[in-house]
């Protein structure tokens, strides 16, 4: 197994490697550089001047000594400062829109589970009544709805029309932190994000509880004269949820997807609204530390599954 | 029904959601407080805390920085700010300022050791400063008196003044004991900065917005209002829904939002001249448009009277030159108005079939909106009947700078692009100046025209303002009669204001300004 892991590690530190190649040499063929963000086409700007600005931040050096002074300085931590942040070191950045994307997913999610576990528990047990039936459309529109779609509908909808949420930040400018004030801010993209995957959600768990319920153990629940309720609850619903369960792990990447645009429409500090406005600036640094602790992270997810797998299959023997 | 029951818990958890969000309000303050989207649109620039390295912003900045002059308000000219007045010597070569009686943020006196310290620090380009070459031509800076400043120059500059209105003045108490070139990269400028202005900094929650306190030992008397809040959005729609909803007092506004104002008491719209010359611009490295006769087919193919009726809403004026200013436009001036047949003509003559026939010619632009997207379509269209076959491409603005300052020439044979041109219409110069060609300076066109560029060089030179209108009049009829670029108009652009607001100044100036805008006076009604 250690040996295993060992193996793993250093495959995967090879993989940063060719990642961080990859996305450094992509960004060069990229047209414009951050400097060339940096200029505004319609307001005269001495080009000395910006010639200037281009060697102090080294982008006159050519790209392989750019490189391995990048991957140097990374080494050992430093991984820069941001061009369109000035003087924050990228790294701190980072790490500091982790925590809001987190925020959001997780809300994200668990109001699809929250929603979409009830609407399919619900269109199971009144299976073709017209209140299954709406549902099931609501879903099929969910599912088919775009996240910039509804992302738009919503803000309009709920903060420019209705004023019932801010309609974008992640608290109220100026005002001292509150858990209530970030709820406010929090529920309206957290439920947008939401709609798809609970519209998912929501269509395994009514076709799973459908099977269940037609399951011998469940007949014989019922013919022991349990009430309905625990029926569904203490014998059919854990027993639904397995397969519902296996897909909330597999949705989560279409979740950071949907977080990234949500991000952009709402100005929720996180990684996707970083990457998004890093990609527009050309800010070299932060797309290079961002893309290699997403890599990170992939790798040693990766592994961690790999190993879990092993640990609880006995026929699975990692060598 | 017990499923009844599951039903019930999870509506009540619905609404305990909905209830939690709906029970905080946007804002509450006790003081008061103006919210606006300050650096939103093309005059901002969010996430700049540098005035050494802005190329934007200035409005925002200008609330807790402040020049020697400043614009006034209709741009028309150049008043004293922290500079209380000035004297220009005969030769144009000594500027003696007199300094006003102003206090840093920290208390510290405002004085001439401060003027020198911030132009010298801004001639450094070590500090990544913008202003290093445009200052290039200051010999010295000297202090006869702590409330009087000189600065000799090495020869007359008749665009110094304008320089020195963007030119935020910098605390020598404070950053002379820093390391120059480490400013550049510095906290001190997001954290920390001391200014003169009627604001002082107060924190920047990044990417989410910028709060400054009312400064109590401002000059002009304790600003009417606590909090100035610099709210950032990733676009303009997004700063416009905000305002709908109430959450901030101000924003700039694309055209399309702006008119969805028309009409509701509860909101001002402010337009404004841009400032901006929108032009369609000939790559003189390409064998396309060597021929005038294809340059005045291309203007005479394109009704732009029609294009500002219907896709501007009338919200722009039609450009002969490179700019609309009335005093500085002569009579006279050819107004290419729409003749598809003349093109035709025009083209036939210089026979375009041999020059480039119906092959594509790449129409490139930074400009994104769906406005200028129709405006594209639209002069694609009009250009196609007369045989022009363009096709436009609409990139960011860092791909279009990387592609513009490259040699890569047919990927942008044509472009649709924007110069500032006034209220100093020298900034035209680096544009249009044979000798402002890449890598020297930012004619990215290529346009090398010895009669203009000798046009240019002489109204910049004219130090006498009477003679300066003239001066300026027959750059733009060289630039009418020989079309460097193809001029179409001068667009408005749009704020859009609270009526909660009082006294609350603002124009859409070319790079945010400054202007006098005296934040101090802003009200806001509780």
């Amino acid at each position: 197994m250690t040996r295993y892991i060992l193996r793993r590690a250093a495959i995967g530190v090879l993989m940063l490697l060719a990642l961080t190649v990859l996305i450094f040499v992509l960004l060069r063929l990229t047209p414009g550089d951050p400097i060339d963000a940096y200029i505004n086409p319609s307001v005269p700007v001495s080009p000395a001047d910006l010639a200037d600005l281009r060697v102090r931040m080294g982008l006159d050096q050519p790209l392989p000594v750019q490189y391995f002074g990048w991957l140097r300085a990374a080494l050992t931590g430093d991984f820069g400062y941001s061009v369109q942040h000035a003087g924050e070191p990228v790294l701190g950045l980072v790490l500091s829109r982790i925590g809001p994307t987190i925020l959001l997913m997780g809300a994200g999610i668990l109001i699809a589970c929250i929603v979409g576990i009830a609407a399919g528990i619900w269109g199971a047990v009144r299976r073709n009544d017209p209140s299954d039936i709406s549902l099931s459309v609501a879903a099929f529109i969910g599912l088919s709805s775009p996240v910039f779609l509804t992302a738009l509908l919503g803000l309009y909808a709920f903060s420019v029309m209705l004023h019932w949420v801010p309609s974008g930040g992640m608290t109220t400018p100026g005002a001292p932190f509150s858990v209530g004030d970030l709820l406010a801010h929090l529920i309206l993209p957290a439920c947008l994000l939401s709609i798809a995957h609970a519209a998912l959600i929501m269509r395994y768990m009514r076709a799973s509880l459908l099977e269940v319920l037609s399951q011998d153990y469940v007949r014989t629940a019922r013919a022991k004269g349990l009430k309905e309720f625990w029926v569904i609850v203490k014998h059919a619903v854990r027993n639904a949820l397995l397969p519902v369960i296996t897909l909330i792990g597999s949705t989560l990447g279409i979740a950071i997807g949907g977080a990234i645009f949500i991000e952009s429409v709402f100005n929720w500090p996180g990684m996707g609204l970083l990457l998004i406005d890093s990609v527009n600036r050309r800010d070299y640094p932060v797309i290079m530390c961002a893309t290699l602790l997403t890599g990170v992270c992939v790798i040693v997810v990766n592994l961690l599954t790999d190993i879990a797998y092993a640990a609880v299959d006995p026929r699975i023997k990692l060598s | 029904m017990h499923i009844g029951k599951f039903g019930r818990v999870m509506a009540t958890a619905a609404m305990l959601m909905a209830a939690t969000a709906i029970a905080v309000p946007a804002t509450a303050f006790a003081d008061k407080t103006i919210t606006g989207g300050f650096d939103v649109g093309p005059g901002g620039f969010q996430g700049n805390f540098n005035p050494l390295s802005a190329t934007a912003g200035f409005t925002w900045l200008n609330t807790y920085y402040e020049p020697l002059v400043i614009r006034t308000a209709d741009l028309s000219k150049l008043e004293g700010d922290l500079a209380s007045s000035w004297t220009v010597s005969d030769d144009h070569l000594t500027y003696t300022f007199k300094l006003a009686d102003a206090k840093w943020h920290d208390g510290q006196d405002f004085t001439s050791a401060d003027v020198k310290f911030t132009i010298e620090f801004a001639k450094n380009a070590k500090t990544g400063s913008l202003f290093a070459a445009r200052l290039g031509d200051i010999a010295s800076v000297d202090t006869p008196d702590p409330k009087t400043a000189v600065v000799t120059l090495s020869k007359p500059n008749a665009g110094l003044l304008d320089i020195f209105s963007q030119l935020m003045m910098l605390p020598e108490h404070v950053l002379s004991k820093m390391d120059p070139a480490s400013l550049a990269n510095s906290t001190y400028w997001s954290t920390n900065p001391i200014g003169t202005g009627p604001f002082k900094f107060s924190k920047y929650v990044s990417d989410q917005y910028v709060e400054l306190d009312a400064f109590d030992g401002y000059r002009g008397g304790k600003p009417k209002v606590d909090h100035l809040i610099d709210r950032y959005f990733a676009n303009a729609a997004a700063a416009v829904a905000a305002l709908k909803s109430g959450e901030i007092q101000f924003t700039y506004a694309e055209p399309d939002d702006a008119k969805t104002f028309d009409g509701d008491a509860n909101f001002k719209v402010i337009p404004g001249d841009s400032w901006v010359v929108n032009f369609i611009g000939f790559n003189w490295k390409t064998e396309l448009w060597k021929d005038l006769k294809v340059r005045q087919a291309v203007m005479y193919a394109i009704d732009r009277k029609q294009i500002v009726d219907s896709l501007y809403g009338g919200a722009a004026k039609l450009a002969q030159c490179g700019y609309v200013a009335p005093q500085i436009v002569p009579d006279g001036l050819n107004d290419y108005a729409y003749n598809p047949d003349k093109a035709k003509e025009l083209l036939q003559e210089a026979g375009w079939d041999k020059i480039n026939g119906d092959k594509p010619i790449t129409f490139l632009t930074y400009y994104n909106t769906p406005q200028i997207a129709n405006v594209l379509a639209a002069m694609q269209a009009m250009l196609a009947q007369v045989g022009i076959n363009v096709q436009p491409r609409a990139v960011d603005v860092p791909t279009y700078n990387g592609i513009v300052h490259g040699d890569q020439y047919d990927q942008y044979q044509l472009t649709f692009a924007g110069a500032a041109n006034g209220p100093n219409p020298g900034s035209l110069n680096i544009n249009l100046n044979g000798a402002q060609q890449p890598p020297v300076g930012n004619n990215i066109m290529h346009i090398d025209m010895p009669d203009l560029t000798k046009a240019i060089e002489t109204a910049m030179g004219e130090t006498d303002a009477s003679k300066s209108d003239a001066d300026w009049q027959a750059v733009c009829k060289t630039m009418n009669d020989n079309l460097p670029w193809g001029s179409l108009w001068v667009a408005s652009r749009f704020g859009v204001a609270s009526t909660k607001l009082r006294d609350f100044v603002w124009i859409p100036a070319p790079a945010g300004g400054p202007f006098e805008m005296h934040p101090e006076k802003w009200d806001i009604a509780q």
